[in-house]
């Protein structure tokens, strides 16, 4: 984080040359996360002959998908400088309400996805409340939010939730196209859009431009509150989102359904080379961290040994990885290549 | 963060106004404990029996020096999430590798001391070193520790020897409760870092890191040794909790990683980094822990303890914010 200042500062001359490749470097760690992932998936062959098959790539791909629509809310928000801590109370949350609100119904599904986005989504909104209006760090607000949607959720479900498993979205995981399950096209669908919005849109660029330095951001005339708040709303949503696609997925509701993905978004985000101080990182790094992770936790999990010998080998992997993958690694690949086209 | 103010430990102590008293958030959390241990006291009388505070100190000070810790990293604008993995590994390793008598006390120090130092400097290599950022590789070290503390304990289970039970959440003579010596002197060492070149490094690395590494501060030196200052306290932590639960656990340390963090915030040091100060921090954590004990006592039903956990905490960061706003605005 702050390291890399010293690093900007260390290597400015080079900078100055490579201007232009900047993206260049984040794109170079998210080809590179991916590349990693791909013969991870491959070498698993040598452990088993049933890994590395399509079969399990496209298990995985599925699996991929909570931590992905949670890291877009989480990167966003990374990017605007902020944290969002209660993702998974969040998701918890959406899960609940689609398996209580929904159930077997399938005509409730128009009004109820939407009705738990929006719920999800105001929930977010509460949170860049706090943080811009009342000035409290993001750390605290979203972690204490997290507490809170937690507890009224135990309160009010009395610790299990009641309702019935939602067929329609057992569907987007059961059938395939061309042998993609849906679920995976709907990803692929939101991976380009999530894409479009951070890089194309106005709004996407404010979250770089606020990130970087909020002040300048005001002083620019951008409504800093406003794009803030609207940005914890999306990251309550994704979250929300996840939370509905766990429940296609399981079939059911947990309060604790949500909790193993906070630290996953997180990591996702920053593996995929976005700064955790804001202004800079691709939502493809969080889709490629996310990538990694899953694929890291499906692969060790089926190795015969010990949890502590797969919880540490899973450690070191993601430690090599962000070894591997630094900064001044890309710049050195892309000084490499343009010496090399001299 | 504003460029004045950038280095309060230049500020020297004594004289101070109100003024400044509203403006440090050390303060204002300790008045937010006071309030709560007053309506404790109401609902309790018996807290200020000798075994009452003792209870206290002892429940507060594993989270109060993984606050310390963490504390001291956030001021260098990191994040430190080891603090997990460490408690937990010391927690296992005392509770399995120790013989019983005067001695496993004191192996209990060293192996928390050591294991805690060699976890912080892996820390700091990668963070001043390597130059990873300081949430992730510390992510990973977590995780390897918790698995290295799953390795040597698979379930909740062992056995704290009666030596560290008795000796570190035990009274001394006087009914003075050993926690609370501990307390004293990581608090007495940090005002005693803070007044050296090392203290004054950590304060202006976090206001900013350039400017620092302009000034000649060896900020890669620095940095590695505050890591591995915050692996000690985090291993003393779980040192602290193996001695209070006399019972190793594997997956002890996971509650700490958030509550740690939420405790700092509480205690008035800025996550932008170069502002705040341990002792907040440990005050912050003592807030926490002690928040439960009064929502416990007052009889809010468990189910909704978090609705008042997680208010207290926004409001807590909230009024600080205001008082020292309105007491800046004063001294303009």
């Amino acid at each position: 984080m702050s390291g890399l200042d010293t690093a900007r500062i260390a290597t400015s001359p080079d900078e100055r040359r490579t201007r232009r490749p900047r993206i260049g470097s984040d794109a170079w760690t998210v080809i590179g996360l991916f590349a990693v992932t791909i013969v991870m998936i491959l070498a698993s062959r040598l452990i088993s002959p049933s890994f590395g098959s399509w079969d399990q790539a496209r298990a995985i791909l599925v699996l991929t998908s909570f931590v992905m629509v949670i890291a877009f809310g989480q990167q966003s928000v990374i990017l605007l400088g902020g944290l969002d801590l209660s993702v998974g109370s969040m998701m918890t949350l959406g899960g609940i309400l689609t398996f209580s609100w929904i159930g077997g119904s399938g005509s409730a599904l128009i009004w109820g996805i939407p009705a738990v986005l929006l719920v999800t989504g105001l929930v977010g909104a509460v949170n860049g409340l706090g943080v811009t209006f009342f000035r409290v760090p993001p750390f605290i607000m979203t972690l204490a939010m997290g507490i809170i949607i937690y507890s009224v959720a135990l309160g009010i479900t009395g610790g299990t939730p009641s309702g019935q498993a939602v067929p329609a979205l057992g569907w987007l995981f059961s059938h395939r196209l061309f042998g993609i399950p849906w679920v995976i096209l709907l990803m692929a669908l939101f991976a380009v859009l999530g894409t479009i919005f951070q890089q194309a849109t106005p709004f996407g660029r404010r979250l770089y431009a606020i990130g970087t330095s909020p002040e300048a951001a005001a002083i620019a005339g951008m409504p800093v509150r406003r794009i803030v708040i609207l940005t914890y709303a999306i990251s309550g949503a994704a979250a929300g989102l996840a939370g509905i696609l766990m429940v296609g997925y399981s079939g059911g509701a947990t309060l604790t359904m949500g909790d193993s993905y906070l630290l996953p978004s997180i990591a996702a985000v920053v593996i995929g080379g976005t700064s955790i101080v804001g202004g800079r990182g691709l939502y493809a790094g969080a889709i490629a961290g996310a990538f990694l992770l899953t694929t890291l936790s499906t692969v060790i999990s089926s190795i015969g040994i010990a949890q502590g010998w797969r919880t540490i080998i899973y450690g070191l992997v993601i430690l090599v990885a962000l070894v591997l993958l630094r900064e001044e690694l890309s710049l050195w690949f892309l000084r490499l290549r343009s010496r090399g086209g001299r | 963060m504003s460029a004045t103010g950038t280095l309060p430990v230049a500020r020297r102590p004594g004289g101070a106004s109100t003024r400044r008293l509203l403006a440090n958030g050390t303060f204002n959390v300790f008045v937010v404990y006071v309030l709560l241990f007053v309506i404790l006291m109401i609902k309790q009388p018996d807290t200020l029996s000798a075994f009452g505070v003792t209870d206290l100190f002892n429940n507060a000070l594993p989270l109060a020096l993984a606050a310390a810790g963490g504390g001291l990293v956030v001021l260098t604008r990191g994040f430190d999430l080891s603090v997990a993995g460490v408690i937990a590994l010391t927690n296992v390793l005392i509770a399995t590798a120790l013989p019983d008598g005067p001695w496993g006390a004191v192996l209990a120090v060293a192996i928390a001391g050591g294991a805690g130092l060699v976890v912080g400097a892996v820390n700091g290599y990668l963070v001043a070193y390597v130059r990873l950022q300081s949430i992730a590789s510390t992510l990973a070290t977590m995780i390897v520790c918790s698995g290295v503390a799953l390795l040597v304990l698979d379930a909740p289970g062992g056995q704290v020897p009666d030596a560290v039970v008795y000796g570190f959440s035990g009274v001394l003579p006087g009914n003075v409760p050993v926690s609370a010596v501990v307390a004293l002197v990581v608090v007495l060492l940090w005002l005693a870092l803070r007044r050296t070149d090392w203290g004054v490094a950590i304060y202006a690395i976090g206001a900013d890191e350039t400017a620092a590494a302009l000034a000649g501060i060896p900020v890669r030196r620095a940095k590695f040794f505050t890591y591995c200052l915050a692996g000690i306290l985090y291993g003393f932590a779980g040192l602290m909790l193996s001695a209070v639960t006399a019972t190793g656990n594997p997956n002890g340390g996971t509650t700490y990683l958030l509550l740690m963090f939420a405790a700092i915030a509480i205690g008035g040091t800025a996550f932008s980094g170069g502002r705040g100060g341990v002792i907040g921090s440990m005050i912050g954590a003592a807030t926490l822990t002690l928040l439960q004990k009064v929502l416990f006592s007052a009889g809010v039903s468990s189910f909704y303890t978090g609705i008042f956990q997680g208010l207290v905490m926004i409001l807590a960061v909230v009024i600080g914010a205001i008082t020292a706003r309105l007491a800046e605005g004063r001294a303009r």
